[in-house]
């Protein structure tokens, strides 16, 4: 067996530049597998531990308001391990320069001990419960610190019941609750310097909220093997006296669900790429060692004559492509642990995990190897199977020459007449080589359109952007409590303002057919100007007098259809519920937000109330923004102030890592693209050397024998080219499809895959170019052509 | 392992005439197929000179050896060459194209007898068939020299007979040099002249008064 060992290594060495190839994308297949398969692994266990650490509730219950003494009630019912209550309330936070932003108050009993959701220190010291010289302590997010430059010993503004309190900064701190901070599932993305987590002493916020003795909300841990409906139900019953507002399990929290939704991604990706890598590599070492053996076939009849045995053989060829799956597992294992160090650490950083566990996964690691070297054994097998059909005496003769008869395309004479004989050949030659053709085709449709999914990803948002922007109004006022339509009148009064529209939103949950969801109604006059309402088709809609119009993803969850009747369930956080029944008149598509609009009449009517309205839209003369901003920003009932520029700004520069995510698509795709082509390249040239250079001793100049390869390479490529486009969109819109159902977050979102003109002429001219520069490299040999050496020989 | 430098021709001086029929006799590792190789501008001699008319082909670029090949030579192989997607008539034509003054394609096919199968590929031919095609080919640009590396190589004696004998009509018809390169001394018989080779020397030239017909050559 050494004999053919040294063979093989010969054989390695003729074909370098292919066995590199392939072993290149084994390699980029095993790094993905092995890197994003350590980090989800390791995301998962920091995740678990931190949420273990830190006691992270499964099942959160908000009441209106309850006196603490219910805490020993739930704690009573069997399943339930340990109950905390606490408060939890959004108040409008005062910057230095009086712009708003908002406050998540979360109150902490001390000591903390074996309390549900403990939060975790990150720096700076744990507030007090009685800080000395008085005054109240907070630790902030870490983002909202980051954000506004908050640093211990900084006070911060807040507003609770009508007062200004003043609080002192002790420090940064983190909870398995707000690993995500985001502020409501209709935000995009934590919105750092308008949102932050204020964690105080239970006490503190009793006081500053004036609710001494109160809790709203009950937040549990359950015993092993509790049935969890069982329990929730239960205390639900022990809350219904207290207004009971909503109750949900860990997996609803917004945090966890874009965790998990984050991780599900991460998870889906990891097998998803490497199979990609891998079948192609696959594919490749099967046409190549298809080829050796093919060409070696007297050489195989000979081995025979000596007495080897098939089994010999066929495992000679294939240890060619074991090695490559041997090598290409060793490299990408390589890389995969030196890549996931540096992963996990920027994932826990995206997702604000305060600790990582930085393990190596031996199972991916193992699970990388054994995949690799069994899609090798696999692909040689299957391709050196041919030896077995090699009878030795057989073999010694020349082979015949290949393919004969017509192709489909010579029925069509006149169009088969008009061609010059080289384009003859050309589409011959295509035809006749099935496999090969359908996998250099394959490579080109694959290279295409993972471009077009790298692309379109930027026009999607940059659409969306758009739209968002379309939208009339300037700013987006909120209200700290309903008011009376005509008390807009201070607002519009305001010099700067130009025009104003009253809004009224009623936090909901829709009923229907046994399904419920959370929603936002929108309430706007029936004739609004700054809002854009548009259906699914892009066509604008009208607000119909009565009805309402359901927002597209809310439709899809509920499987609601125009016509339906569905019942609304008011959850405002005062004063009881109301339930009315509402007719959809309409299904509204809007790029992000889960929002439903209506007339305000509508809305009143839902809330059983009358010309109320909780905020407004406004129209500012673009001069006086900042003159606008600062009286609005004085006014004490309005709690909040959206700037659709600066949510915009915020928006556009949380999506850089796209850029990221688009330069790994395209590098990926240029790989394999290069890999396909190139060995298909390099294998149809090795195989066609003597006809070349036949074609060259009849006096076929260099130029010419290379415009004959050129115009095969062409019509492949441009076919390829010309599928790769739509195939790139339809998976353009299955990652879209399968990232709003795999996560529950970006399902709140409708992303509509909108794909510019000049994205399909930039992946094509991406495609064509580097494809014939995979080509060129692979044909480079035409120009050394030994001409005396392989007529000689018959191979 | 090093390059091992083999001198496969030395001191060789030869004239080929116009319209002669020349046979190149040697074993393997004489030097003949080099000679021919040189002859036809696909190979350059290390030192000396070969002139094909008035010029100097061993100082001639590699396009300017395309150019000779392209318009002065015709090339029979041993292994025929043709190009397996073309069909025969289209294997005759891809040559003519080249030149300005090609032979018609068709007339050509006749003269080698393969009129009837024009529009066969060669995976349909057999040996000899393939061959005449091969013939038809090199013939159909027209060219002042005929260069044919053992062109009976892979054929039966009866086809090579026949192929010989396609070979010097068609020489004959348009007035082209032909030289063959062959082990089989049988072959000589038919020429007018007869090189033979060994260990990359000359060592004999024969005058032929009476050359054989070809389908009178035995072998």
């Amino acid at each position: 067996m050494f004999i053919l060992a040294k063979k093989l290594w010969r054989t390695i060495k003729t074909t370098r530049g292919q066995f590199l190839a392939v072993t290149a994308v084994v390699m980029v297949g095993i790094t993905v597998y092995i890197s994003m398969g350590t980090v989800s692994y390791n995301m998962i266990q920091s995740k678990d531990q931190f949420y273990r650490e830190n006691n992270f509730a499964d099942y959160y219950f908000h009441v209106i308001k309850a006196p603490e003494g219910v805490i020993k009630q739930v704690e009573a019912v069997p399943g339930v391990s340990r109950a905390t209550g606490r408060i939890q309330k959004d108040v409008p936070v005062i910057g230095e320069n009086n712009e708003r932003a908002t406050a998540r108050l979360t109150s902490y009993p001390l000591p903390m001990n074996t309390e549900v959701n403990r939060l975790h220190l990150l720096t700076g010291r744990l507030f007090e419960k009685y800080p000395e010289g008085g005054g109240a302590e907070v630790l902030l997010d870490p983002q909202y610190a980051a954000a506004n430059r908050l640093a211990p010993g900084d006070t911060v503004t807040i507003v609770a019941e009508g007062r200004q309190v003043s609080l002192t900064v002790v420090g940064t701190a983190t909870a398995p609750e707000f690993i995500y901070p985001m502020k409501d599932p209709a935000s995009l993305l934590p919105e750092p310097g308008n949102f932050g987590i204020f964690m105080m002493p239970h006490n503190q916020v009793q006081q500053i909220l004036n609710l001494s003795g109160q809790i709203n909300q009950v937040v549990i841990k359950l015993s092993p093997g509790a049935d969890e409906k069982n329990v929730a139900k239960q205390i639900d019953g022990i809350l219904e006296p207290y207004g009971r507002l909503a109750s949900y399990p860990r997996k609803q929290q917004l945090s966890d669900t874009v965790m998990s939704g984050e991780m599900d991604q991460l998870r889906i990706m990891s097998r998803f790429l490497p199979s990609i890598f891998l079948i192609i590599a696959a594919l490749i070492e099967f046409v190549m060692l298809g080829r050796l053996v093919k060409s070696q076939r007297s050489q195989i009849g000979t081995m025979k004559a000596m007495g080897y045995n098939n089994f010999q053989i066929m495992w000679h060829y294939t240890s060619y492509a074991v090695l490559v799956g041997l090598l290409g597992a060793l490299l990408g294992s390589l890389a995969g642990v030196l890549l996931a160090s540096s992963l996990s650490n920027l994932y826990a950083y995206f997702f604000n995990l305060p600790q990582v566990v930085s393990g190596i996964s031996g199972q991916a690691l193992l699970y990388g190897f054994a995949l690799s070297l069994s899609v090798g054994a696999v692909a040689g097998l299957t391709a050196s199977r041919g030896v077995l059909a090699v009878q030795p005496a057989e073999s010694m003769q020349p082979e015949a020459p290949r393919g004969a008869g017509k192709i489909f395309l010579e029925s069509w004479a006149w169009f088969w007449r008009r061609l010059d004989t080289t384009w003859k050949m050309g589409l011959r030659t295509i035809i006749r080589n099935r496999i090969r053709s359908a996998i250099t085709l394959l490579g080109v449709i694959f290279a295409t359109s993972m471009l077009i999914v790298a692309f379109f990803y930027q026009d999607t948002v940059d659409v969306m952007i758009a739209e968002f922007f379309t939208q009339k109004y300037d700013y987006f006022v909120r209200f700290t409590e309903p008011v009376r339509e005509t008390d807009l009148l201070g607002i519009t009064r305001l010099n700067g303002v130009t025009e104003a529209e009253p809004v009224f939103e009623v936090p909901v949950k829709i009923h229907f057919a046994g399904r419920s969801q959370e929603e936002l109604l929108v309430g706007l006059p029936a004739d609004t100007t700054m809002q854009k309402l548009t259906s699914k088709t892009g066509t604008p809609l009208r607000l119909p007098d009565t009805g309402l119009l359901i927002s597209s993803s809310t439709a899809r969850k509920l499987q609601v259809l125009v016509g339906d009747i569905v019942e609304v369930e008011t959850l405002l956080p005062l004063g009881p519920t109301h339930r009315s029944t509402v007719k959809v008149m309409g299904i509204n598509q809007q790029f992000i937000g889960g929002m439903s609009y209506l007339t305000l009449e509508e809305a009143n009517r839902i809330m059983q109330e009358n010309q109320l309205i909780s905020g407004a839209m406004l129209k500012v003369d673009l001069g006086q923004t900042s003159l606008v901003e600062a009286k609005l920003n004085d006014m004490t009932g309005v709690s909040s102030i959206l700037s659709r520029l600066a949510e915009m700004e915020g928006f556009t520069s949380q999506l850089d890592y796209m850029y990221v995510f688009i330069a790994i698509m395209v590098a990926f795709a240029m790989l394999l693209g290069f890999a396909i082509v190139y060995n298909a390249s390099v294998i149809s040239f090795a195989e066609r050397k003597r006809e070349l250079a036949a074609l060259r001793v009849m006096g076929f100049t260099i130029q010419e024998v290379s415009g004959l390869l050129l115009k095969e390479n062409l019509l492949q490529t441009l076919l390829g080219v010309a599928l790769g486009l739509p195939f790139g969109r339809f998976l353009a819109e299955y990652y879209i499809q399968a990232m709003m159902s795999t996560s529950d977050v970006y399902s709140t979102y409708t992303f509509r895959v909108v794909i510019y003109p000049m994205t399909y002429v930039l992946s094509a001219l991406g495609g064509i170019l580097f494809i014939m520069a995979a080509y060129q490299l692979a044909v480079r040999g035409i120009k050394t052509l030994d001409l005396v050496e392989v007529l000689k020989t018959r191979d | 392992m090093g390059e091992v430098t083999v001198e496969a021709l030395k001191e060789t001086s030869l004239d080929i005439f116009e319209g002669e029929l020349l046979v190149i006799l040697g074993p393997s590792g004489s030097g003949k197929s080099t000679l021919l190789n040189i002859m036809g501008g696909m190979d350059l001699p290390s030192s000396g000179d070969v002139f094909f008319g008035e010029e100097n082909l061993s100082k001639a670029s590699e396009s300017r050896l395309t150019h000779y090949r392209r318009s002065a030579v015709g090339f029979v192989f041993q292994f025929y060459n043709l190009i397996p997607d073309l069909t025969a008539r289209e294997n005759v034509e891809l040559a003519a194209n080249l030149v300005d003054n090609p032979l018609p394609t068709t007339e050509v096919l006749q003269e080698v007898g393969m009129e009837s199968r024009m529009d066969h590929f060669p995976a349909q031919l057999s040996g000899g068939e393939q061959q005449r095609v091969s013939i038809a080919r090199a013939v159909g640009k027209n060219p002042r020299l005929l260069l044919c590396d053992e062109p009976t190589g892979s054929l039966d004696s009866q086809t090579g007979r026949l192929i010989l004998a396609m070979l010097l009509h068609v020489s004959k018809e348009h007035g082209s040099t032909v030289v063959i390169v062959t082990h089989n001394a049988a072959i000589g018989a038919m020429a007018q002249r007869v090189l033979r080779m060994s260990s990359g020397r000359i060592i004999e030239i024969i005058e032929n008064e009476t050359p054989l017909p070809p389908e009178r050559v035995e072998w």
